[in-house]
């Protein structure tokens, strides 16, 4: 029997059906080992079948067209949204953030939550003391871990991946999904560079799963930690994160995983058909790596000064500025107030950290933040001013490493930086206006549109974001994190086509 | 027949160093004279030492001026640079008197207490219930003094030399008289409404019921939005309050507007930079009442006078006697970092500069969708220019840059994170004192002597609206660079040659 003819042609609801189709498989893989050992199976396999029925229609009822810039922004910040949304179903239909004192729009507002922060990569979450993640199934457990994962590489890019019919249209929705100032092909075909980032995705996430197991993880943990780790997510398995281990071997090989979901994936891609590592002839990965040292090295002096000793100040520190530098957002805090609980460290030390939560990883990684990249050309830029005050008629382009970069380009990262600066401002002052104070609120803010995890104060890696934020605080900061994962842009232009659509309507309707 | 010895004129940057050097120490020396004058009118305790002191400082600026020989083209980054060393060095010139005279004890008090005075930031460590008329004089005298060289910095300095010459109000067209047709004609109009407006801000606190002298000084931290009280309950009077409101109001507000509204170019509407900074009291006092517990028309005045000092930058002190949301601080540092209006005594990152990004946000988004579509941005009714907009953003990016680094510097010294960020805020955007998060007002002088010291180069910088203080900064390290020949022992080292 042949496919039904699509009727509609909309690029959104094709992009989103086959990204909820998805969506539905990774609900049914985590349904299965839920039905096995836990309580949840029934109620996960029903989320998986309520998120495959409208993905399932929507991919046989409509077909991709044509995209201009607008529409774009619109289908990747859409398929977005309905994804999160479907993605909270497991949570609200397990009755997961269920407890006695709170009504059930609190509910959908964490269980929606956790989802946004799962597929954007986020690692906040509203477990805590009220609501143990000790007290899940494994089910929803790897569902939560799997969220980040496939969050990680780009739910679009995924799409793409399958779907030869996008063709051009496809750059365009990676363009708009892809962290940074667009990114390089790796093939002449989009959805050949597509596959070969998953490719290169899949084999990191292998790597560091086995090598997680062989620093004494469960083969359940390693895995489920191997998925947020190259994702750069920082969801865990248990309640005091990787503290829970206390092992520098589990430490060190998160933090190795880490730097490299951080890295540029299409230097890992060169570096494997070359086969040698190119890494360290990228300039944004040379000012990456001296970033997070010297972050280190400044955090671990001013722990020593603070009393610490030298050997936990430099493992309390290395940790916390790479899962922060990387936007991991795991902790190594072993309990409140214990040497990796980074928000009892003095303020010196927080402010580093405070930088870091704006600075990100690099363009073309899992990681969120402006990125090293945009910081790096923001000096050249700025030095360049400068110089252009005191040479008023001397020609200074900006370089980044030994290239000089465009002046569009240069343009476009001022404007990114000019509206991200403003997000920041704006989000803080809301949140602040919902009942948190200014250092909760700030940390919060940045956290959740760099997609880092924990924030400072209240919201610090050993709180829950239930401690910190009140929940429309948090559903703000959702919509944050949401804007930040897709840098900015779509996010804030999604509504641009649907407007012109209705202004047309009403255009004719007059007509 | 007898030959004049011809002079050969200075290098730019020898000549704008003694200029600013001169300048300084006639400001300063004048201040001091008149302040050893007024003190005759109290003990006379110290006039000796002031008249000593101003007088020599006098002296040598008259001599030091006398000898310059004008050069033959002024680079327009020595002009800058020479600003910032002229601000540092009446900087230092005060905390000398404040020793010489025994207002201050140590060193670093007369210092914190010279920059919070010439940079109108209002964090001060002294008492002045214990200083003589003349000090207090002084005092107030370096706010003012610093106020004007803020209007000057704003209105001349930079848009001659720096950067937005197309805000500088030279147009002379439709027969009006501009603000700033040349550098000399500004600084005498800017006075024209500087002095006046003084006088009639101190005639207003004189009718509001206070002191004569007392209400000079005020007037003139108010005019300056410079923020020394004389004494911790003057502003306890109702209508003292309302006279600061007002003061405040027209201290922050741009000259530049003011001389449009004198010579009648442009009705009230037309001023969009003005409506705006008339928005921001009004949206910021309505929200403020709305977090906060108050009620009453006490209330409303002294959430007035709270938001006028903190978005002109003025940093009067109110104890707010009610409750507050977790909110109003952070509105409170917001409007502080906003500031002002562009071209008047205010700190902060300033209205028009907010515009210019905002404007600058909506191009871009504009420019996500129609990527080759050219864009401009308007701003006053003028077209900003593509380079005036690039160092906007790059202003930006450095008042953030130095908020952090002196926050990160006085967390490094005792201070807790939230105190940190507020004091690095208020330091940078010179808005005086510090509120706690509960809204309480932070005495400075509880800080530790690091934390006090760390403060000094932002407010200096926020003062000088950072761009002089960097290329001053640039300059310095070129010429130590020079000087020390590190670059070239560096290549000579990696190639091996000898120098």
């Amino acid at each position: 029997m042949s496919r039904p003819r699509p009727r509609w042609t909309t690029t959104t609801g094709h992009v989103t059906g086959i990204a909820l189709l998805f969506v539905a498989a990774g609900m049914f893989a985590s349904a299965i080992i839920e039905a096995v050992s836990g309580t949840d199976g029934q109620a996960m396999i029903l989320a998986s079948v309520l998120t495959a029925l409208p993905g399932v229609t929507l991919w046989l009822w409509t077909r991709p067209g044509s995209l201009d810039r607008a529409t774009v922004f619109t289908a990747v910040a859409g398929t977005w949204l309905v994804v999160s949304a479907f993605g909270a179903l497991p949570y609200l239909l397990a009755g997961t953030f269920q407890r006695g004192e709170i009504g059930p729009l609190e509910v959908l507002a964490d269980a929606i939550f956790e989802s946004v922060s799962g597929f954007s990569c986020t690692g906040s979450t509203v477990f805590g003391s009220h609501n143990l993640i000790a007290d899940q199934g494994p089910g929803i457990l790897i569902y939560r871990q799997f969220t980040q994962w496939i969050g990680g590489m780009g739910i679009v890019l995924l799409v793409v991946t399958v779907l030869p019919a996008l063709r051009a249209s496809g750059l365009g929705l990676i363009g708009a999904e892809a962290p940074g100032e667009g990114g390089d092909r790796l093939a002449p075909r989009m959805a050949q560079t597509a596959r070969r980032f998953w490719y290169v995705y899949v084999g990191l996430t292998a790597l560091i799963a086995t090598a997680l197991l062989a620093a004494g993880m469960t083969p359940f943990d390693a895995v489920a930690h191997a998925f947020t780790t190259a994702s750069t997510g920082g969801f865990s398995t248990r309640d005091a994160s990787i503290g829970y281990w206390d092992s520098v071997a589990v430490e060190m090989v998160i933090m190795i995983g880490l730097l490299m979901g951080g890295a540029n994936f299409t230097l890992h891609s060169r570096s494997v058909s070359s086969r040698r590592p190119v890494h360290m002839k990228d300039a944004e990965f040379r000012s990456y790596i001296w970033l997070l040292t010297g972050a280190t090295l400044v955090v671990t002096v001013l722990l020593m000064d603070d009393g610490m000793g030298m050997t936990r100040a430099l493992r309390s520190a290395a940790f916390n500025v790479v899962t922060l530098g990387t936007s991991g957002g795991f902790g190594n805090a072993t309990g409140p107030g214990s040497n990796g609980d980074f928000v009892r460290w003095a303020a010196g030390p927080q402010l580093v950290l405070l930088l870091l939560l704006v600075s990100g990883g690099c363009t073309g990684s899992t990681s969120g933040g402006v990125k090293v990249m945009r910081l790096t050309v923001g000096i050249s830029h700025a030095r360049r001013t400068l110089r252009s005050i005191r040479h008023p008629r001397a020609v200074l382009p900006v370089r980044h490493g030994s290239g000089t970069l465009a002046e569009p380009l240069v343009e476009r990262i001022a404007g990114f930086m000019v509206v991200y600066g403003m997000l920041v401002v704006s989000g803080t002052l809301v949140v602040a206006a919902l009942g948190t104070d200014l250092v909760t609120a700030l940390g919060g803010v940045i956290g959740s549109l760099g997609n880092m995890g924990p924030a400072l104060n209240k919201a610090g890696p050993t709180a829950s974001f239930v401690d910190g934020f009140t929940a429309p605080a948090r559903t703000v900061l959702a919509l944050l994190m949401l804007i930040g994962r897709l840098e900015l842009f779509p996010m804030l232009l999604m509504l641009v086509t649907p407007y012109r659509v209705l202004q047309d309507g009403v255009r004719s309707r007059h007509s | 027949m007898a030959t004049g010895k011809t002079r050969r004129p200075w290098a730019s940057w020898t000549a704008t160093t003694a200029w600013s050097v001169s300048a300084s120490l006639l400001l300063v020396g004048g201040l001091a004279v008149l302040a050893g004058l007024v003190d005759l009118i109290d003990t006379g305790a110290d006039t000796p030492t002031l008249l000593t002191a101003g007088s020599g400082m006098c002296i040598a600026g008259v001599l030091l001026y006398a000898r310059v020989e004008r050069p033959d083209n002024t680079r327009p980054a020595d002009i800058l640079a020479a600003t910032t060393l002229a601000m540092t060095l009446a900087i230092l010139l005060v905390a000398a008197i404040y020793l010489l005279t025994g207002a201050a004890q140590r060193p670093d008090d007369a210092l914190f207490e010279a920059t919070t005075g010439i940079t109108t930031t209002a964090m001060s460590v002294l008492d002045p219930a214990i200083l003589g008329d003349g000090m207090r004089f002084l005092r107030a005298g370096t706010q003012w003094a610093g106020g004007f060289a803020a209007l000057l910095v704003g209105i001349v300095i930079l848009p001659f030399f720096g950067f937005g010459r197309e805000f500088a109000d030279r147009s002379r067209s439709g027969g009006y008289r501009p603000l700033a047709p040349d550098e000399w004609s500004a600084t005498r109009n800017i006075a024209k409404l500087y002095v006046p407006g003084t006088i009639l801000i101190w005639i207003g606190y004189a009718l509001a019921g206070k002191g004569p002298f007392d209400a000079l000084l005020l007037a003139m931290s108010t005019i300056s939005t410079g923020g020394f009280t004389n004494s911790p309950d003057e502003f306890a009077d109702a209508s003292v309050q309302w006279v600061a409101i007002l003061g405040m109001f027209l201290a922050g507000s741009s000259m530049v507007t003011l001389w449009h509204l004198v010579v009648g170019r442009g009705g009230l509407h037309r001023q969009t930079g003005l409506m705006l900074y008339l928005g921001m009291h009004i949206a910021g006092a309505l929200l403020l009442m709305l977090w906060s517990t108050g009620d009453g028309m006490d209330s409303v005045r002294q959430t007035l006078f709270v938001v006028a000092a903190s978005v002109s930058t003025t940093g009067f002190p109110m104890r707010i006697p009610h409750g507050w949301g977790a909110a109003a601080p952070v509105l409170l540092l917001l409007l502080v970092s906003i500031g002002a209006m562009s071209g008047s005594a205010g700190g902060g990152l300033q209205i028009r500069q907010h515009r210019a990004l905002m404007k600058l946000a909506v191009r871009e988004m504009a420019r996500q969708l129609h990527p080759r579509a050219v864009l401009k941005v308007r701003l006053a009714g003028r077209v900003a220019g593509e380079n005036t907009l690039r160092q906007i953003v790059v202003l930006q990016f450095l008042f953030v840059a130095v908020v952090f680094g002196t926050a990160f510097l006085v967390a490094i010294f005792g201070l807790d994170l939230s105190s940190s960020l507020s004091a690095a805020v208020h330091a940078t955007a010179t808005a005086g004192p510090v509120r706690a998060l509960d809204g309480s007002l932070v005495d400075p002088g509880t800080w530790s002597r690091p934390v006090r010291l760390a403060l000094l180069p932002a407010m200096i910088f926020g003062r000088l609206s950072i761009y002089p203080a960097v290329v001053a900064l640039a300059s310095l390290l070129n010429l130590l660079r020079s000087k020390t020949r590190l670059r070239r022992r560096y290549r000579a080292r990696v190639h091996g040659r000898n120098l």
